[in-house]
């Protein structure tokens, strides 16, 4: 047998010089690029760090575990880590760093709700047989997405609240509970109160109690799918989840001792305070309300889109079976729709998360507005943004996170 | 440091956090435009050699308001006017000899100290508190105070309040990114007094919130507080009423970057000019014509080419004066219009009781 034969033996393969090798050049590509933006990274913060240090100013978060030594609007003695910390001037830094984290949450948790909602019923109804719902919705979506969030923001302060139909505070309407003296509803021009709960003890064992709760849920969900697979009987796993959920709520209720009352909101005897209840401050309303109805645009149309996305055949198919309108949305149209729909939904909540940021034009207390009040007294303005930076990271983060789990889901059901 | 490398640098730091998640668009983030938007070039950090640099480029740049009666406000067909103003165009005319080589950067509260970090301004003469901490954390050196200014409280004068005490419980509209803040909360929570302070980030958002009543009170310096009362009674709102009370020093004056002394002493006496003018007597329409024999005012005015070594022109102050006037010139030409007066204030000249003293000048 020779060895110097230049031809290769059947099953080897000739490997070509390391250099000419794609599975070499690969590896030390990725190498050489992770490398080069390390090294970016290194020389861009090293500059940074040597340019403020040759000015004097300082580069560590020391700050956060200052005082922050300004009052937060609507958040006298409100909570930071729920229950245990309640905010005030002398709080260190980083409790008004959570207590923004809470506040972007609550206007963007409540804005992607709105937006969903309000989004699913424009992409429906721009679909619509009936001509004027039809073109109202059209109009809806070219007003909205046309216009810069930030202005609709304003102008919608400006138009519900700062020049808007309500009342000073002194003067607010009372909405009572028919029959009883206490307030369903306090509106005026500044804050609105609604009914909430006041807590009253300990809520770790109502908490505890409401887990094993969810866990029976999703048990009962899977039991009831298989045995939906394995013998075709309607399922209804959603309200059977729903149900366990409910005694579980119910029963944490009471087996933790009754941890928590309705609270009525009440006018203070000064008329400029709302006493108990929830208190929806304007700023909150506005960025809520304002952002939903803008991002409501833009999903109204992945909604549109999405729909007649789905191959004609289909529902076509689905009459050809005789499902009602109404079957033929639920069951054929939708479940094909919405994983079209899901990711570029996506990108709005992430978008609708940002936005919040420009709540401080109403006087929110988002944590962009508060870090820049902070940064206005005396505290790093890097550092400060670096954290604003993070925060609004692993909002975004998270929600992809989220979602991308129920897409892939989503996914491999279709196949 | 400039901030377009700072903003760079950032921008590196999201995309590669970005990059370690699938599906994240992180890329389109505010941050994004920040970064591409301002890649202007300013003249470096601030080691030294302003002074120069300044002269080399034939102007100032000057950070400014843009929407405060009396100190900076940007008139109907764009030019700048205002207290403010007036003495960064001091500081032209005295260190390049033309009060009108400025160039205006108009900055919100919250951004100014770090457009001075960064280079992107010379100077600082936005109605900015002159505070340790400032001091200290900012980077920032605070020249001569031209304007003693201090906290007070404006509510409507329907209300019939006269102390803060009256406020209690009330939203209060402040300013965010201010030491207006600061000095409410520390007040207020000082005497027991609860309050929710409503923040804006400017002056055009919060005059109309104060209007409708969604905030009771309205703090801020007493010279904005004259400002706008004047504004919205002249535009026939409701009467308003300032409060005697002032719950704050607020010495208002030029900032610069930290580091460079030259520059720092070439702007303060450009500045101190106006006040030293007025202690000869002078003014922009006698200054070029004094024939005295005074050895201070000759020379204050170069007339023996007298120089100090600051490196300013022996007649700079000829130029601060005649160019934009004294400093009664300057008060007198924007403060009394909105509504407060020299006499009995802190800012009147020391020989009659007030704060502004400047060193001799020989």
């Amino acid at each position: 047998m020779t060895t110097e034969t230049k031809e290769p033996q059947r099953g080897e393969v000739a490997r070509p010089p390391f250099y000419r090798d794609v599975r070499v050049i690969r590896v030390v590509g990725q190498v050489l690029a992770v490398l080069v933006v390390i090294g970016i990274l290194y020389w861009l913060v090293n500059n940074l760090i040597t340019n403020m240090n040759r000015l004097g100013i300082s580069t560590s978060f020391d700050f956060l575990f200052g005082p922050t030594n300004t009052a937060i609007p609507f958040c006298d003695n409100c909570w930071v880590i729920p229950y245990q910390f309640r905010f005030d001037p002398r709080s260190p830094v980083w409790h008004m760093v959570i207590v923004g984290i809470k506040n972007t949450f609550l206007a963007a948790f409540f804005g992607v709700i709105l937006a969903t909602i309000v989004g699913l019923l424009i992409g429906i109804s721009r679909l619509s047989d009936n001509w004027l719902i039809a073109r109202l919705a059209t109009v809806y979506v070219e007003f909205f997405r046309n216009i810069p969030p930030l202005v609709i923001i304003i102008f919608f302060g400006a138009a519900v609240f700062t020049n808007g139909p309500f009342p000073i505070f002194s003067e607010s309407w009372e909405i009572k509970v028919p029959g009883t003296t206490n307030n369903l509803l306090i509106i005026s021009n500044d804050k609105w109160g609604i009914p909430g709960f006041t807590q009253l003890s300990d809520l770790v064992v109502f908490f505890i109690v409401i887990a094993i709760g969810l866990i029976g849920a999703i048990w009962i969900w899977r039991r009831r799918t298989k045995n939906f697979d394995r013998t075709g009987q309607p399922h209804h796993r959603v309200l059977w989840s729903m149900g366990v959920l409910l005694v579980a709520l119910v029963a944490a209720y009471f087996i933790s001792g009754q941890p928590f009352e309705m609270s009525w909101p009440a006018i203070s005897e000064n008329r400029r305070r709302i006493d108990g209840g929830f208190i929806a401050n304007w700023g909150w309303i506005s960025v809520t309300v304002a952002l939903g109805l803008y991002t409501a645009s833009h999903i109204g149309e992945i909604i549109r889109g999405s729909i007649l996305a789905v191959p004609h055949g289909q529902s076509e198919a689905a009459n050809a079976v005789a499902l009602s309108a109404g079957q033929r949305y639920r069951y054929v149209v939708l479940p094909q729709a919405m994983r079209i729909a899901l990711p570029p939904t996506i990108n709005q909540y992430l978008n609708l998360v940002k936005n919040t940021s420009l709540g401080t034009a109403v006087g929110y207390a988002e944590i962009t507005a508060l870090t820049k009040t902070s940064v206005g007294n005396g505290r790093p303005a890097f550092q400060s943004f670096i954290i604003v930076m993070g925060v609004y990271l692993v909002f975004s983060l998270t929600i992809s996170l989220i979602l991308n789990v129920v897409n892939r889901r989503m996914q491999l059901v279709a196949r | 440091m400039k901030i377009s490398k700072l903003l760079a640098a950032v921008f590196a730091l999201m995309l590669i956090l970005a990059a370690c998640s699938s599906d994240d668009d992180a890329g389109d983030t505010a941050t994004t435009e920040e970064a591409g938007g301002d890649g202007g070039g300013d003249d470096g950090g601030s080691t030294g050699g302003k002074l120069a640099a300044v002269q080399e480029a034939g102007k100032i740049v000057c950070g400014v308001n843009d929407g405060l009666p009396g100190f900076g406000v940007v008139d109907a067909d764009g030019t700048y006017a205002g207290f403010d103003v007036d003495f960064c165009r001091a500081v032209a005319a005295g260190i390049l000899g033309d009060s009108e080589a400025v160039e205006y950067k108009p900055l919100t509260a919250d951004v100014r100290f770090t457009a001075l970090q960064s280079g992107d301004i010379d100077v600082l003469i936005r109605n900015t508190t002159w505070t340790a901490t400032r001091d200290g954390q900012e980077g920032a050196q605070f020249l001569y105070t031209t304007f003693y200014d201090g906290q007070g409280m404006m509510v409507p004068a329907s209300t019939g309040f006269t102390t803060l005490e009256d406020l209690a419980d009330a939203n209060i509209c402040v300013l965010s990114g201010t030491t207006t803040e600061l000095n409410l909360t520390s007040v207020f929570g000082a005497r027991g007094i609860p309050f929710t302070g409503v923040v804006f980030e400017d002056n055009a958002q919060l005059q109309p919130a104060y209007e409708a009543g969604q905030c009771q009170g309205w703090t801020s310096d007493a010279s904005q507080l004259a400002a706008f009362k004047s504004s919205i009674e002249g535009a026939g709102g409701d009467e308003q009423f300032i409060m005697a009370e002032i719950i704050s020093k607020e010495p208002l004056g030029p900032v610069v970057s930290d580091g460079d002394t030259e520059w720092a002493q070439a702007v303060e006496w450009s500045v101190m000019a106006t006040v030293q003018a007025w202690e000869f007597g002078l003014d922009s329409g006698n200054i070029g014509s004094y024939s005295g024999d005074n050895p201070n005012i000759l020379n204050f005015i170069g007339s023996d080419n007298f120089d100090p070594g600051l490196g300013l022109p022996s007649d700079f102050a000829v130029q601060v004066v005649t160019q934009v006037g004294n400093y009664k010139e300057i008060f007198d030409a924007h403060i009394p219009a909105i509504g407060l007066s020299l006499e009995g204030s802190p800012n009147n000249i020391w020989t009659e009781g007030g704060l502004m003293y400047v060193p001799p000048y020989r």
